[in-house]
């Protein structure tokens, strides 16, 4: 199979990876970056628990995403979310507020927040409710997801507006 | 040991789940993240064919593609069984649309996947036989010549004098009522990687709800001892009961793997998910209740027919769990049960959340509520009258030492409004309760029901927590380090729970049958007390009191009562071992129930949902569940709301939106979107209400929360629904297109009169 060389840009980093015309964004983060925290699920785009961040930070859904197309385009995955010495907020809310349990779709959720306010940094429950739908998850009933994401919300509100009276 | 609430440090309070931020950040291991060196990857071969004789089986273009490492037929594992009766891989006939006919290994996944479909098999298709009520036909053909009348497997109990209660009765009602076939839709696949090595051992990496079992069930079909067997269970995703036994896919990596030497990797694609699972099954009980003129039951009997599909491996639990269910939670002085596993040529029937219980309370719950209404009772006044209380014993010998039933069910009712809204709401809205009983832990699976727990503290106060008990998002690691530091006075933070490895860590029976926090909670707390007791020997000599006066306590040791004495307790470990004596403290310990059979302890739970139904659409929306569980001690309050929350959803998903759709044994919606579950914005409000009957049996008072919820939400849901329409439907589940069929048969009705 003829493979062709490819840049992949995975969380800042540079990967020279060689990808053949059929292979996932998914598949080469996974096989090729060795990167695991973006799981594979259903690769057919109906349960979201590969989900990550393109360059404008909009939700991607990796198992749907052609590899050879994204080069030199930059990725987020989930290893690229937390800080050096602590949790993005929306994984600390998920942490606390009882979120996770069996794992295997909460990176995708992650992702899928993130993305959310990334791009609306205050959504409406709607906009909550949109975002999250193509996430499937039966351990948490999405409960605690949506609390959490409330929270992470409120907890980020909180900051943006900390570090404006700081002057920051 | 302290029990009181005021005196416990650790137990009873939120603490976020010790493997957190590993699950947030993308570094736990699931199987397939794992890479072994010189693995390989395997696709199975599947009939296209309900039923059918196969003609011949050619493989030669298959091995003869570059790549492939190896091809396996029934030539390769003649005497090999996946449960009691289904070969690995057939030889003659195919008895379902997905029966195994041949495996492939390749160094990578497309060349398997395309070496599989150069596998020829040619077949003669036979007639099949799809619904239960085919298959029990008196001229039916018999899928195993040793089934007869297709009957697989069948049990009957009778308890007490039947008749008489019946006869006895002033009020007798029976219903029927169906469910359907359904599918777990786990977060991580049916996975498994084999790892084969000389001298023989079989190492395997799977998600599984019990090591022990899949070790047993692999030793036994491969011809190892039990020790040869290694599974090494990561993170699971997600178990609802369906990932408790060993499925033909483990098997075909494990010959694979001996064949080529390699370690070789089986997973399931999306559509192969619902070909390889399925969760439940038609289903048809039959419910039969006699009752005196103030509602008190006199006699109770339940019929229920299983379709079980091709074979069977262990469903026949599910008969016994549903022959006894009634007992656990009504006091019931007559009762008869009569239930059959029976082979069709559909998939394999396997359990789904809920373990058999939710989906016969579906019905139970909708009957005993039907009952309750023909004899002009509120149904809240029958299940109090009727429901099982602290002290009693049932026919089938259970003792409840603890039970919080009535306090569920009026705490629940009270925060629902009930009174207020039952009878009382407009048409098309509809409030419903359903009450459950769950079982913490029981024998039956093995004579022992043994979980065995060790810890080890090394010196400077941090701990390993040993146990096999596999934790797949149930949080039951984090509970139970919370168990050991309540016991050792430390935090849950400062202990290391080491599991999934059954070469490592010592014996469970498993995450099943709901009994991690009590038969393993148990454990470790005899294991923490067994640590525990080695240190006391120098902290009592230090601080001049008997063992028996010590406090352990915010990692420090104390006389009662006088805290400023505290030694730190890494202190207390440090001297230990740095002493003439040198010990190294180690707490060993394990649980088995005393009972000769059954459990030491129900949980307890009531709900009540609210509905309302869209006239022309016929969706149903889900306004608002309350839910109360007694739990005996929550042990973590945030995760038992977790646990109730996944259940609540599960339970409504069940009731309102999930069939697997089968035609002529052929899985119509094999994907997820085709299969739907409620999305995040059809999930109602969840309100908790945590009752704690703190039973005398379990650790710190603690009883189980992993199924008792859910077996509450089917009935709570349908019995809404049947109060919004005015009439029941009693066949699960209650889609739009059943409710739009009664809602246009009576307005053809109006329109007639």
């Amino acid at each position: 199979m003829t493979r062709q060389l490819i840049t992949l840009i995975v969380n800042g980093d540079r990967y020279q990876v060689p990808v053949a015309p059929h292979e996932t964004l998914l598949d080469v983060i996974r096989d090729q970056v060795a990167l695991t925290g973006t799981k594979r699920g259903c690769t057919s785009g109906a349960c979201g628990v590969c989900t990550v961040q393109g360059e404008d930070g909009r939700a991607v859904l990796s198992c749907l995403a052609l590899a050879i197309e994204w080069d030199n385009r930059p990725v987020t995955t989930i290893e690229g979310v937390a800080g050096e010495d602590e949790l993005h907020p929306v994984q600390k809310a998920f942490l606390e507020y009882g979120a996770v349990q069996c794992g295997a779709c909460t990176p995708g959720l992650i992702m899928t927040a993130k993305a959310l306010l990334d791009e609306n940094p205050d959504p409406d429950e709607e906009a909550i409710n949109e975002a999250l739908a193509g996430a499937l998850c039966r351990c948490t009933g999405h409960i605690k997801v949506k609390i959490a994401v409330r929270e992470a919300i409120k907890a980020m509100v909180a900051d943006a507006a900390a570090e404006d009276s700081h002057g920051v | 040991m302290a029990s009181r609430k005021a005196d416990l440090a650790v137990v009873g309070r939120d603490q976020p789940r010790l493997d957190g931020a590993h699950k947030l950040t993308g570094r736990s291991l699931f199987t397939d993240d794992v890479v072994l060196p010189g693995m390989l990857h395997a696709k199975i071969v599947r009939s296209p064919h309900a039923r059918a004789r196969i003609l011949s089986i050619d493989t030669s273009a298959a091995l003869a593609l570059p790549g492939v490492k190896a091809v396996i037929t029934h030539a390769d594992a003649p005497k090999l069984y996946v449960g009691i009766e289904q070969p690995l891989f057939r030889q003659e006939i195919v008895n379902y649309i997905g029966d195994e006919v041949a495996a492939v290994a390749a160094l990578d996944e497309a060349t398997a996947a395309e070496a599989a479909a150069l596998i020829k098999v040619e077949y003669e298709p036979l007639p099949a036989l799809f619904t239960i009520q085919d298959a029990t036909r008196p001229d039916a053909f018999l899928i195993h010549a040793k089934a007869k009348g297709n009957i697989a497997w069948q049990q009957a109990q009778d308890l007490g004098d039947v008749e008489q209660g019946f006869a006895g009765s002033a009020h007798v009602r029976t219903d029927t009522y169906t469910t359907n076939a359904s599918h777990n839709c786990y977060a991580e696949f049916h996975v498994a990687i084999a790892d084969w090595s000389l001298p023989d051992k079989l190492s395997m990496y799977t998600p599984t709800q019990t090591a022990i079992l899949f070790q047993k069930s692999l030793a036994g079909a491969l011809r190892l001892s039990d020790g040869q067997v290694r599974i090494m269970n990561l993170n699971t995703g997600g178990g609802f009961t369906g990932r408790t036994s060993v499925r033909p896919h483990h098997d075909v990596a494990a010959v694979l793997s001996r064949k080529t030497g390699r370690p070789v990797k089986v997973r399931a694609t999306a559509d192969e998910e619902f070909i390889a699972c399925r969760a439940g099954g038609e289903v048809k009980y039959t419910f039969r209740t006699g009752v005196s003129d103030t509602g008190q039951i006199k006699a109770f009997e339940a019929d229920i027919t299983f379709d079980t599909g091709a074979y069977v491996e262990s469903q026949m639990i599910v008969l016994t769990l549903t022959s006894s269910y009634i007992h656990s939670l009504y006091k019931i002085e007559a009762s008869r049960y009569s239930g059959r596993l029976v082979h069709t040529n559909n998939i394999p029937y396997y359990f789904h959340h809920g373990g058999g219980l939710a989906q016969m309370a579906f019905g139970l719950g909708q009957h005993m509520d039907a009952l309750a209404r023909e004899l002009g009772m509120d149904p809240i006044d029958f299940h109090l009258q009727n429901g099982v209380t602290k002290g009693h014993t049932s026919m089938t010998g259970t003792f409840f030492g603890s039970c919080g039933l009535a306090e569920c069910i009026r705490k629940t009712a009270k925060q629902a409004g009930w009174k207020r809204k039952y009878g009382k709401l407009p048409p098309l809205k509809g409030i419903g309760i359903g009450v459950g009983a769950m079982a913490s832990g029981a024998k039956g699976v093995f004579k022992h029901d043994t979980s065995a727990a060790f810890i080890k503290i090394v010196d400077d106060g941090s701990m390993s927590l040993f146990v096999g008990l596999p934790d797949m998002g149930q949080s039951s690691h984090t509970a139970m380090a919370m168990i050991a530091a309540e016991v050792l006075g430390a935090q849950a933070t400062d202990i290391t729970v080491i599991s999934g490895d059954t070469d490592i860590v010592p014996l469970d029976v498993g995450a099943l049958i709901q009994r991690g926090t009590f038969n393993t909670g148990n454990a470790v707390k005899a294991a923490a007390l067994d640590a525990r007791k080695q240190l006391e020997v120098l902290a009592a000599a230090r601080l001049g009191v008997k063992p028996s006066q010590l406090v352990f306590r915010d990692r420090q040791v104390y006389p009662k009562g006088q805290p400023d004495k505290a030694i730190p307790l890494k202190k207390i470990v440090y001297d230990t071992l740095h002493s003439r004596e040198g010990r190294f403290v180690m707490g060993r310990g394990f649980y088995n129930s005393p009972k000769e059979s059954g459990t030491m302890a129900y949980s307890f739970g009531a709900q009540i949902a609210e509905v309302t139904i869209d006239p022309d659409t016929g969706f149903v929306t889900v306004d608002r569940i309350v839910a109360s569980h007694d739990v005996g001690r929550a042990i973590n309050p945030r995760i038992v709301e977790g646990q109730i929350d996944g259940q609540v959803f599960s339970g409504l998903s069940q009731v309102l939106y999930e069939q697997t759709l089968l035609e002529n044994g052929q899985v119509m919606n094999p994907s997820r979107l085709d299969y739907r579950l409620p999305r995040s914005y059809e999930m109602p409000k969840v309100e908790h209400i945590i009752v704690e009957s703190i039973d005398p049996f379990g650790p710190f008072g603690a009883k189980e929360v992993g199924e008792g919820p859910i077996v509450c939400t089917l009935p709570a849901v349908a019995n809404a629904v049947a109060n919004a329409l005015g009439e029941p439907v009693n066949e699960m589940p209650i889609t739009p297109w059943k409710i739009l069929q009664i809602l246009g048969r009576r307005a053809k009705a109006r329109a007639g009169s």
